[in-house]
């Protein structure tokens, strides 16, 4: 056992419940958010690897003392090796994307201190329970206990939204939910479907039902359940046909209110597909389908950003259409592949938030997110333009930062994987991605600025651009050293190839 | 009018007649952008085929071309139906509910 895991998800808890007990108090909230944000990348760093149970004990066969004395009837079936408590897996690719989701919620959190001029203990709350939330996703290997979590990020999301007073907010808010209410549920009968089958809810359980051959893979409830479960992924992450939605919400947060949605989406996103590939890999239509699927996502996400003229709803499309190149990683089924897939999620994370902090600073200054109605912005802040370029060079792969690894391992994975194709259209919707970031670039920053342009907040907090700096020395770091995060995925992506390298 | 003329003449019109603003150079080599990654990139992914049948590629590829020419342009209508009406998401959604299960339950078992 190891206490420090379940802690995980307890701290963010705590911290969301005391958030909104002390909801008018300002300057307790956030004394109290940062000290507690703090430990959100630390407490993966300080724990160990291993395992939690929650209610209940490890496996008949892990330990001798319970086992003894029971019948044959169930230490001599499968009953003794499977996991009757809630179990939490903490291992090397959990510790990375848990430092990686403390470290951006810990700067969005921060961010919003400073850049809000009544920290709201709702907001705070919203904040924090999603994390909590996205935490046990990673952790849990009961797939039961990951739907209810699933649910609460999906609510913590409405609820940034809400308490964001953009212009629309609560429409899109109450969009989001009614979609969320015809894809949830059919997660949650996917999930029922296998638990009827299988008679378990424990993810590794399941599997050893299917190797073993006491449930048929084949059977078509299985493959039912195998469909459900991937539509609940689409709506989860935001892959198309809920991309238009995704972005939406991303557009109607505050930029770091949105540079926190966009980590609980990739980190949904590659908890579900892992879960996926776990269960359904050897189906080979689970992996045709997630390669399909991300296709059209950064097909579509890449192709509708460029046409944007909202700030926020062109990178919420650039993100959705990024989320693909982790899908195509994942979909190549190959240990260098999903390497690659996981490691341009951590990158996309930091990338995409960067980009958020960053052009949030001109929404923080003007109030103002369209295109048209921005320019001249160099003169006010330079230095913040400069954070922002290099952001945009990061999410388009510009050495030595760090999409730039990721995605040259996913298109020598792809060649690697005999289809050269996906490394072509990753490299075609690159350039775009570039052109669009240059076009939002030169609209906000370089273009003549409007006579009726006026500007609210002429000073940027030192923290926001304290935050621009971290996430500029994080892609630095990962784009000269990638093996600091791809040694921390080595052991994840073999064992879900299965062998093949 | 050369081919570029008539394509950008057909942008703007679209544009136009669809529009949340004025069109500028921007908006339109934007769309223009838009159109030909999304031509080429779902050519590229045609390509992929060969692993099933190379004639069945060629034909898709082709057909595909030549269908993208004469629809030509196609972004304007792909903007229009992915707006944030309620009443266009849900019907996606449930078209791709049916697509997921279809190829699943379907897919897996016969092929």
């Amino acid at each position: 056992m190891n206490l420090l895991i379940p802690l995980m998800i307890i701290v963010p808890i705590i911290c969301a419940l005391f958030l909104n007990l002390l909801h008018k108090k300002d300057r307790t909230i956030k004394v109290i958010a940062i000290l507690l944000a703090l430990t959100l990348p630390l407490l993966p760093l300080l724990a160990s690897y291993g395992v939690h149970f929650f209610g209940g004990y490890e496996p008949l066969t892990q330990n001798p003392t319970l086992s003894a004395g029971l019948p044959s009837l169930i230490t001599g079936t499968a009953l003794n090796t499977f996991h009757p408590a809630i179990t939490y897996s903490f291992q090397e690719a959990q510790k990375l994307f848990l430092f990686i989701l403390g470290l951006v919620a810990f700067l969005a959190i921060l961010v919003s201190l400073f850049e809000t001029r009544r920290p709201s203990g709702v907001y705070g709350f919203m904040m924090f329970m999603g994390v909590a939330a996205v935490s046990a996703l990673i952790l849990t290997d009961d797939i039961f206990n990951f739907y209810v979590f699933f649910e609460i990020a999906a609510l913590a999301t409405v609820g940034v939204v809400l308490v964001s007073q953009v212009k629309g907010n609560y429409e899109t808010a109450l969009k989001y939910m009614i979609l969320g209410s015809i894809a949830s549920p059919l997660l949650l009968l996917g999930i029922a479907l296998l638990l009827g089958v299988t008679g378990n809810v424990n993810i590794t359980d399941i599997i050893a039902s299917l190797k073993s051959g006491v449930v048929d893979p084949q059977n078509p409830v299985i493959l039912m359940a195998c469909g459900l479960i991937v539509f609940g992924w689409l709506y989860g992450s935001g892959l198309p046909p809920f991309h238009t939605i995704k972005s939406a919400i991303y557009s109607k947060a505050l930029p770091h209110g949105a540079a926190l949605l966009q980590a609980f989406s990739v980190f949904t996103f590659i908890a579900l597909g892992i879960i996926i590939l776990r269960i359904f890999s050897y189906l080979p239509l689970s992996q045709m389908v997630i390669i399909g699927v991300s296709l059209l996502a950064m097909i579509l996400g890449i192709t509708m950003a460029i046409l944007q003229t909202d700030l926020k709803r062109m990178i919420g499309f650039l993100a959705v259409g990024e989320l693909g190149y982790i899908g195509l990683g994942l979909g190549l089924g190959t240990a260098l592949g999903i390497t690659a897939g996981l490691f341009q999620a951590v990158n996309e994370i930091v990338i995409t938030a960067f980009l958020f902090i960053g052009f949030g600073t001109i929404y923080y200054q003007t109030g103002e997110s369209d295109i048209r109605k921005l320019g001249g912005l160099m003169v006010q802040n330079s230095k913040v333009a400069l954070l922002v370029l290099l952001a945009g060079f990061a999410m388009a792969g510009v050495p030595p930062l760090n999409a730039f690894q990721s995605k040259l391992l996913l298109i020598q994975a792809s060649i690697q994987a005999g289809l050269p194709e996906l490394g072509v259209i990753m490299i075609l919707l690159s350039i775009v991605t570039f052109m669009t970031f240059m076009k939002a670039f030169h609209a906000v920053y370089m273009k003549p600025r409007p006579l009726d342009l006026e500007i609210k907040n002429d000073k940027i907090p030192r923290v926001t651009i304290l935050a621009l700096f971290i996430f500029l020395i994080v892609c630095l770091v990962l784009g000269l050293f990638p093996q600091v995060a791809t040694d921390f995925l080595q052991g994840i992506s073999t064992s879900l190839a299965g062998g093949i390298p | 009018m050369n081919l570029y003329d008539l394509i950008v003449k057909r942008i703007k019109d679209a544009q136009e007649a669809d529009s949340e603003g004025p069109v500028t150079n921007v908006s339109t080599s934007a769309m223009l952008t838009a159109e030909i990654t999304l031509i080429s990139s779902v050519l590229v992914a045609l390509i992929m085929l060969r692993l099933v049948n190379n004639v069945l590629m060629i034909v898709a590829v082709l057909v595909v071309l030549f269908a993208a020419v004469l629809a030509m342009p196609t972004m304007p209508r792909l903007k229009r139906e992915m707006n944030d009406s309620i009443n266009g998401m849900i019907f996606y959604v449930v078209l791709a509910l049916v697509i997921v299960i279809a190829l699943f339950y379907w897919g897996s078992l016969n092929v």
